[in-house]
């Protein structure tokens, strides 16, 4: 790291996190594949409560696979991951489902069920999760209404805008009231209106206290809000700054 | 509550399965009413083979023609001394007369009457000796064969025998026949739940995204498979309950002999039924959704 950029420094582990403790914290991962190569090669990265950070980078930079560490879908070959002081290699496969529900996610391509109607995607996320009905029939306007789709609740994603349906599946990463957020490529399958849209819904979120962690190539959105950007590059974290534009390099 | 909430959820889950994937469904729930038609028929077979197992050793015995002509005193000896011999349980003198009576009865009890056509018969006395042991039936009839006053034995021992022997060879094939069905309904449903499976999985993956537990993902898919399972067993019992009134005296036709099964013994038939329909159906699932259905690291 050179000067000039604000780089966040991991502490060492099993320091006291009282207090202060990130919500997130990457201490020198390592993720390498069964082939040999190496995905995510001694990053550090540490990401507090009420954060909104741009995951940048180009297409196999790592920032899948760091996705994929931060909601347990993978573990880091050396390192650690943890959230909220946890350490996620220690969390139990018959536990990993109570860890998902801190953490939402959304996805370029929606993930919607396409035979369900708005409401019924968001509830489901619900149902799945052995949530008492009327929980469901209280969450899930609040929600809908949250994202502003109260009056798209009967439709099917078919019937929808792009726009739309990325507020529905936003709607339905919301249902358990996660810490944190993570879009991956939430622009990604939309016009620059509707895509700026989207990225307000996400301040608005970010704004009500849950961390956002955005990944995207969206030059544009990352240049003009001037949040704190982590740059990926073949595996390495090469930049971490607080009001950063988008950069190449 | 929750329990129930989960319950519910499961059973809606696998009976929408069941609908949407209903040709493989049907499938395997036809080959599942096969397996269990041919279990049925196997159970009824061998339960009416033991009845007339049971029957037989419950007349395992022996019978010894005496000579014409011996002296009562020679009888009560001989009666007497076999009651000693080891296995014997109890020995009943049958006289000439009370050999016509029980005759007479026999008949009787068949709406007949005993047509002499004007000639005096006589039958010949004899003693009946119970067993306690149907093996003894050996050693017994080889010491009675050695005493002047017995004319010819008689024993049931090697009908006893070769119903067994037919008992074992009918239980050996239908089990073995029963195996290979059985084989071939876990296969039926490991396929249909896999298929159900695939056809779910972006629902399998948006579950496992939003915090559904395993039990929430697995146990609709079992359940679907225990559907399959409990629907081939439930109409197997309807057919067998249809034909159980018809197949009982064709029973003791096929094995000439009281094999009539009662009905306590339908209650355990469709109780098995039903529980070998449902532990195939959970069976079948249960392998198919731990090959396919592999949880997150």
């Amino acid at each position: 790291m050179t000067d000039g950029r604000s780089v966040t420094r991991a502490r060492p582990a099993g320091a006291s996190l009282i207090g202060d403790e990130p919500l997130i914290r990457l201490v020198d991962v390592t993720v390498t594949y069964p082939n040999g190569k190496e995905a995510l090669i001694n990053v550090d990265l540490e990401i507090r409560r009420g954060d909104f950070i741009f995951l940048v980078g180009p297409s196999g930079a790592g920032k899948s696979t760091l996705i994929r560490l931060l909601i347990r879908e993978q573990v880091a070959t050396t390192g650690r991951v943890y959230l909220a002081g946890r350490d996620l290699a220690r969390v139990s496969r018959s536990q990993v489902h109570r860890l998902r529900r801190r953490i939402g996610v959304v996805f370029q391509d929606f993930r919607l069920l396409p035979n369900k109607t708005v409401r019924e995607n968001v509830a489901f996320a619900l149902e799945v999760t052995g949530a008492p009905l009327d929980e469901i029939r209280r969450r899930v306007p609040r929600l809908l209404a949250l994202v502003g789709l109260e009056d798209q609740a009967q439709q099917l994603p078919a019937q929808l805008s792009g726009g739309e349906q990325q507020r529905a599946a936003i709607a339905r990463a919301l249902v358990h009231d996660p810490a944190i957020l993570i879009a991956d490529e939430p622009t990604g399958n939309l016009d620059p209106v509707t895509g700026w849209e989207i990225v307000q819904l996400l301040l608005e979120i970010n704004a009500l206290g849950t961390t956002l962690v955005v990944a995207t190539h969206n030059q544009e959105i990352v240049t003009a809000l001037r949040r704190r950007v982590v740059a990926l590059e073949q595996g390495r974290m090469v930049r971490d700054e607080v009001g950063a534009a988008y950069r190449r390099g | 509550m929750g329990f129930l909430r989960f319950l519910g959820f499961t059973v809606v889950r696998a009976g929408q399965g069941f609908w949407r994937n209903k040709m493989m469904s049907l499938a395997a729930t036809a080959t599942v009413i096969l397996m269990l038609v041919l279990l049925s028929g196997l159970v009824i077979v061998l339960g009416g083979l033991n009845s007339g197992l049971a029957y037989i050793e419950s007349k395992v015995g022996v019978t010894a023609r005496l000579v014409d002509g011996l002296a009562p005193e020679a009888v009560d000896q001989l009666v007497a001394e076999v009651r000693a011999l080891p296995g014997v349980a109890s020995v009943e003198y049958v006289s000439p007369e009370e050999a016509m009576r029980r005759l007479e009865q026999a008949y009787a009890d068949r709406g007949q009457t005993l047509e002499t056509g004007g000639s005096d018969i006589s039958l010949y006395a004899s003693i009946e000796v119970a067993l306690t042991d149907p093996a003894a039936a050996t050693s017994v009839s080889a010491a009675l064969g050695e005493r002047p006053e017995i004319e010819r034995i008689t024993t049931i021992q090697e009908q006893y025998d070769k119903l067994l022997g037919v008992t074992n060879v009918v239980r050996l094939a239908g089990l073995s026949a029963m195996i290979l069905v059985g084989l071939t309904v876990v296969f039926m449903i490991v396929n249909t739940i896999r298929i159900a499976v695939f056809s779910r999985s972006r629902e399998i993956e948006i579950m496992r995204l939003v915090g559904a537990s395993d039990a929430f993902i697995r146990w609709p898919f079992i359940m679907e498979g225990m559907l399959c399972g409990l629907l081939g067993a439930v109409f197997t019992v309807l057919l067998v309950a249809l034909v159980w009134g018809p197949i009982q005296p064709l029973l003791i036709e096929i094995f000439q002999m009281p094999t009539a099964v009662g009905t306590q013994f339908f209650t355990f038939v469709a109780v098995l039924i039903l529980s070998v329909g449902l532990v195939v159906g959970m069976l079948g699932s249960w392998i198919s959704v731990r090959a396919h259905l592999a949880a997150g690291v």
